[in-house]
């Protein structure tokens, strides 16, 4: 039998560091993404990461990313959770093209979308001007988090800031690469400043994490759901023909938005109700997600978590 | 998947017990802490763990500045002296001492600072000396896309120390109050920033008497946000409270 002290100790060790419960030692296995590009339309790659929340096991994979193979190079959208990662996605790039990657853009300021930039020494990266600022701010304290949450995979990463905010012209005139006609938009539901790029010459609506999809959606950054409400809308009367969320499957059509929408809507009066009654916020924490959310993956644990962020402006509204 | 958790002994084996048995000392969480905690807390008392005695706190600290906290001894009802809490590996450890006098249910919720992963205690004390501890573990900073809150860099309390925000709640045990006070709770172990919290609370009925008193320590959030339950719906209330610079603010509830 181990002998109990020293198993307290080391609970009490791992405890002071480990940020999710579950795995703490990692396997023998080497570390590898097994990045499988997807073409969901012409000239367009998808790396699907899985629903779940960050892990040891998965090495932070739980994010979507993808490029888009021009005749004047590859554009990438988002570079995933580690420097490791923006490795294996380049090889990914590099199995379907030779042509270079010309230009990379960060969606917005969590960890899983930038930390893979360092891949990318030879592109320019861009990114939203106020995503930069809110990168040089936290981006090494999110650094830092996904060390603890996901540990050997992050080996050698370390934060690189995107190299240029994107213009006031890029982001009315958009950009032109070979063939394909790529338009930006500003919104901020996800975090304050998050980056949707359409290409219109595909149809396909990248969305970062504005859009989640059978992946309950985290809300540590948004300025209020009533604000990401109202965006949801904007992006449903967008024209597209492929969405790809930031996390979950590709869809076609509306349904990925109008899950949201419905959770969001839910979540907003759970909470108004809940400070009405004067409940505490473990109160709040412990009650059930609706039925109709209980399919979608993380939808418990997500929704506590977006209890703690948002809760408190619910309470101070009822003073 | 359960997400709070609530530690204690199997209430069965409590039923009829006027002596706490050895295993109802065993500490549930096998926290190393546990024995010096105990000694700080409740000396050489007796003391056993109690099932019925609800430390309410999620797993995981999403943000460790604002963990929220409830403790729930109504299943003692009328037999208790006071309440402890701490947690065990907070520099400092003790949270709040709290003592239900009249027309109260002894439940109370509010949010603390944790370090680190820790367990959460709160130890009710009954007429008799006994100490029935109610235990919960909460794990650290969780969550992908969260970093530690960099704490109180807000200087709004400067020009609103002490301001009160309060409602009242019907619900159908009598009413709630919940109520938020302004103020820095500096623990006084961040960049030479000397402590400076609220250490008393106490709760009045219009006549004078006494509800409730409360101690809070460092750890207890920024701008702290409480809640009481009563017994009455009918009755209105004051509350006092007191900062350990001295100064003291009063408002009807
Ligand atoms: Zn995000
Ligand atoms: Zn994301």
């Amino acid at each position: 039998m181990a002998n109990p002290t020293i198993k307290c100790l080391f609970s009490a060790a791992v405890l002071a560091s480990a940020v999710l419960g579950g795995v703490k030692v990692t396997a023998a296995a080497p570390l590898q993404y097994n990045l499988q590009p997807q073409e969901i339309a012409r000239d367009t790659w998808l790396l699907q990461g899985k629903t779940e929340d960050f892990s040891r096991k998965n090495g932070g994979n739980i994010v979507n990313t993808a490029f888009i193979v021009t005749k004047d190079g590859v554009v990438v959208f988002d570079t995933g959770p580690s420097f490791r990662y923006g490795r294996a996605l380049r090889q990914a790039i590099a199995s379907v093209t030779d042509k270079p990657v010309v230009h990379v853009f960060n969606s917005h300021h969590h960890p899983d979308h930038f930390l893979g930039n360092q891949a990318f020494q030879d592109s320019t990266i861009w990114s939203l001007p106020e995503t930069g600022k809110q990168l040089a701010l936290h981006g090494n304290g999110f650094t830092d988090n996904m060390y603890r949450l996901v540990g050997d995979w992050m080996r050698d990463t370390e934060m690189r800031l995107p190299d240029k905010p994107i213009s006031e012209a890029m982001m009315s005139q958009g950009l032109e690469m070979g063939a394909h006609r790529l338009q930006f938009y500003r919104f901020s539901g996800h975090t304050g400043s998050d980056l949707v790029m359409l290409d219109k010459t595909t149809g396909v609506l990248f969305a970062s994490d504005m859009l989640f999809f059978q992946r309950m959606l985290t809300t540590p950054h948004t300025p209020g759901l009533d604000i990401w409400r109202q965006e949801l809308d904007k992006l449903k009367a967008m024209k597209y023909r492929k969405v790809v969320p930031g996390h979950g499957p590709v869809t076609e059509g509306s349904a990925a938005i109008d899950q949201m929408r419905d959770y969001l809507s839910w979540l907003d009066q759970r909470l108004k109700k809940s400070a009405e009654q004067g409940l505490e916020m473990v109160e709040v924490i412990n009650l059930p997600v609706d039925e109709r959310f209980k399919g979608i993956s993380l939808s418990q644990a997500e929704y506590r978590r977006s209890v703690v962020h948002l809760y408190p402006a619910y309470e101070d509204a009822q003073f | 998947m359960k997400r709070l958790i609530r530690i204690g002994l199997i209430p069965l084996l409590l039923a009829g017990l006027s002596f706490p048995s050895a295993a109802s000392q065993t500490d549930p969480q096998g926290s190393l802490m546990w024995d010096y905690m105990r000694k700080l807390f409740l000396n050489d008392d007796p003391y056993l763990f109690d099932e019925r005695i609800k430390v309410l706190v999620p797993e995981f600290a999403e943000d460790p500045t604002q963990v929220p906290v409830s403790v729930d001894a109504r299943a003692l009802d009328g037999d208790i002296r006071q309440i402890i809490a701490w947690a065990d590996f907070n520099p400092i450890q003790h949270i709040f001492t709290y003592r239900p006098l009249r027309d109260v249910h002894p439940r109370l919720s509010l949010r603390i600072k944790v370090q680190q992963a820790t367990p959460i205690r709160a130890a009710v004390q009954t007429m008799d000396g006994t100490w029935h501890v109610g235990t919960a573990q909460i794990d650290a900073a969780g969550g992908g896309c969260t970093t530690p809150s960099v704490g109180n860099a807000d200087p709004y309390w400067e020009s609103h120390l002490g301001e009160i925000s309060s409602r009242r709640f019907s619900r159908d045990f009598g009413s709630r109050y919940k109520f938020k006070v302004i103020h820095p709770m500096d623990t006084g172990l961040v960049d030479l920033i000397p402590e400076f919290y609220l250490q008393q609370v106490t709760l009045k009925d219009e006549a004078g008497n006494e509800l409730l008193q409360m101690d809070l320590s460092q750890p207890v959030s920024e701008n702290p946000v409480l809640t009481f339950d009563t017994k009455n719906s009918d009755q209105s209330h004051y509350l006092l409270l007191r900062d350990n610079n001295g100064n003291e603010f009063e408002q009807a509830l």
